[in-house]
């Protein structure tokens, strides 16, 4: 870049035409037309920047980007509040589990908003295996009993009619049932 | 809150600023003569640079733009010179004007001291547009590659390129250089 110096420099002496002198006055009309408005709205253009450019012969040349600290602030709280709002609604859901898993055949919603109210909507049973495990006397009785053992699958449907949203739980069970046999 | 005072103390400084013009007054005084003679590049008389440099100035304050961001700036000078040039072309040819484009182009863009300068004015004439919209903005306005190359949306490299091929055309075009 040495080769250009005395070029640049000649270049350098060149000066360019001055504004004529009603540009001024002609922008500082057009600024003048929301001179209100420009007031109201002034900024937020804050920070050492302007006020070099308000005084200084020369507007600044590389303060472009500087934090503004009080919206960081704002921001890192706003982002610290909504992590622990999350972790309140992640940790409802774990503490209601244990109760859906020892759910009875006939559950009982404890809802405080009518419009969250499950009805019973169906069971079914669907037994796929039985197996008959000979004559027993149990409990010393005299009378022969057949017992019966049997595994099945069994499934409860809730519906909440205001809504519409539907629960379902399905458990395997097994059952052991004792037959009285009566001889002919 | 030491800080929300601060924020609110410099509030009132930028306020009182745009209250009395100074300070749009003391950046326009800064760049004024810079930004006419970039819209010179495009417009065909030093009327209209002034109409462009008006409106780029004005929408630019409006808009709040950090004065630090100059490289805005100037491409909002630039964007609007070339919307004018459109206009202009198809004006141009729509009408019969009595002036022709050669008296416009007449009108001086440097104050002139010296034979010297004016050769150097000749040269500068001559170059391609996209060197000479780098050279003006790298000497008269003072602005870095990597401003320039945003005004420009090409890389820094590329308007260094275009400078140093500025500058070589200028020391052909003038042997006593």
């Amino acid at each position: 870049m040495n080769d250009f110096s005395d070029i640049e420099s000649k270049l350098r002496k060149l000066r360019p035409v001055q504004p004529s002198a009603d540009l001024v006055s002609r922008i500082e009309q057009a600024l003048g037309e929301d001179r209100s408005t420009h007031l109201r709205q002034m900024p937020v253009r804050l920070g050492p920047t302007v006020r070099q450019a308000s005084t200084a012969g020369v507007l600044p040349r590389e303060r472009r980007f500087h934090f503004n600290w009080l919206s960081l602030g704002l921001g890192l709280a706003a982002a610290a509040a909504l992590v622990l709002f999350a972790r309140i609604q992640l940790d409802r859901p774990a503490k209601k589990s244990p109760t859906l898993a020892a759910i009875t055949p006939s559950p009982a919603f404890s809802t405080v908003d009518s419009t969250a109210q499950f009805v019973p909507a169906g069971l079914t049973q669907v037994v796929y295996h039985t197996r008959d495990e000979g004559l027993h006397f149990p409990n010393n009785s005299e009378q022969p009993m057949r017992r019966v053992r049997s595994h099945s699958r069994e499934t409860l449907r809730w519906r909440n009619p205001t809504t519409g949203a539907s629960l379902r739980i399905s458990y395997p069970s097994e059952e052991v049932s004792l037959v009285p046999v009566t001889g002919q | 809150m030491i800080g929300g005072v601060l924020i609110i103390k410099d509030r009132e400084k930028v306020m009182e600023n745009v209250a009395t013009d100074e300070h749009w007054k003391n950046c326009f005084s800064q760049l004024a003569p810079g930004l006419l003679l970039f819209a010179r590049q495009w417009a065909r008389s030093a009327a209209d640079a002034e109409d462009i440099v008006q409106e780029a100035f004005v929408r630019f304050w409006r808009k709040r733009h950090d004065v630090a961001n100059r490289g805005l700036l100037y491409a909002t000078v630039r964007s609007i010179a070339l919307d004018f040039l459109r206009r202009d072309s198809r004006r141009a040819r729509r009408e019969s004007t009595a002036v022709s484009e050669t008296d416009q182009m007449v009108q001086p863009m440097f104050e002139v001291e010296d034979e010297t300068q004016r050769a150097l004015v000749a040269a500068l004439e001559l170059l391609p547009n996209e060197q000479r919209e780098v050279l003006v903005m790298k000497i008269w306005n003072e602005l870095t590659f990597a401003e320039i190359a945003s005004v420009l949306e090409i890389s820094q490299n590329t308007a260094a390129s275009r400078y140093r091929y500025a500058l070589t055309a200028l020391k052909k075009n003038l042997p006593s250089v």
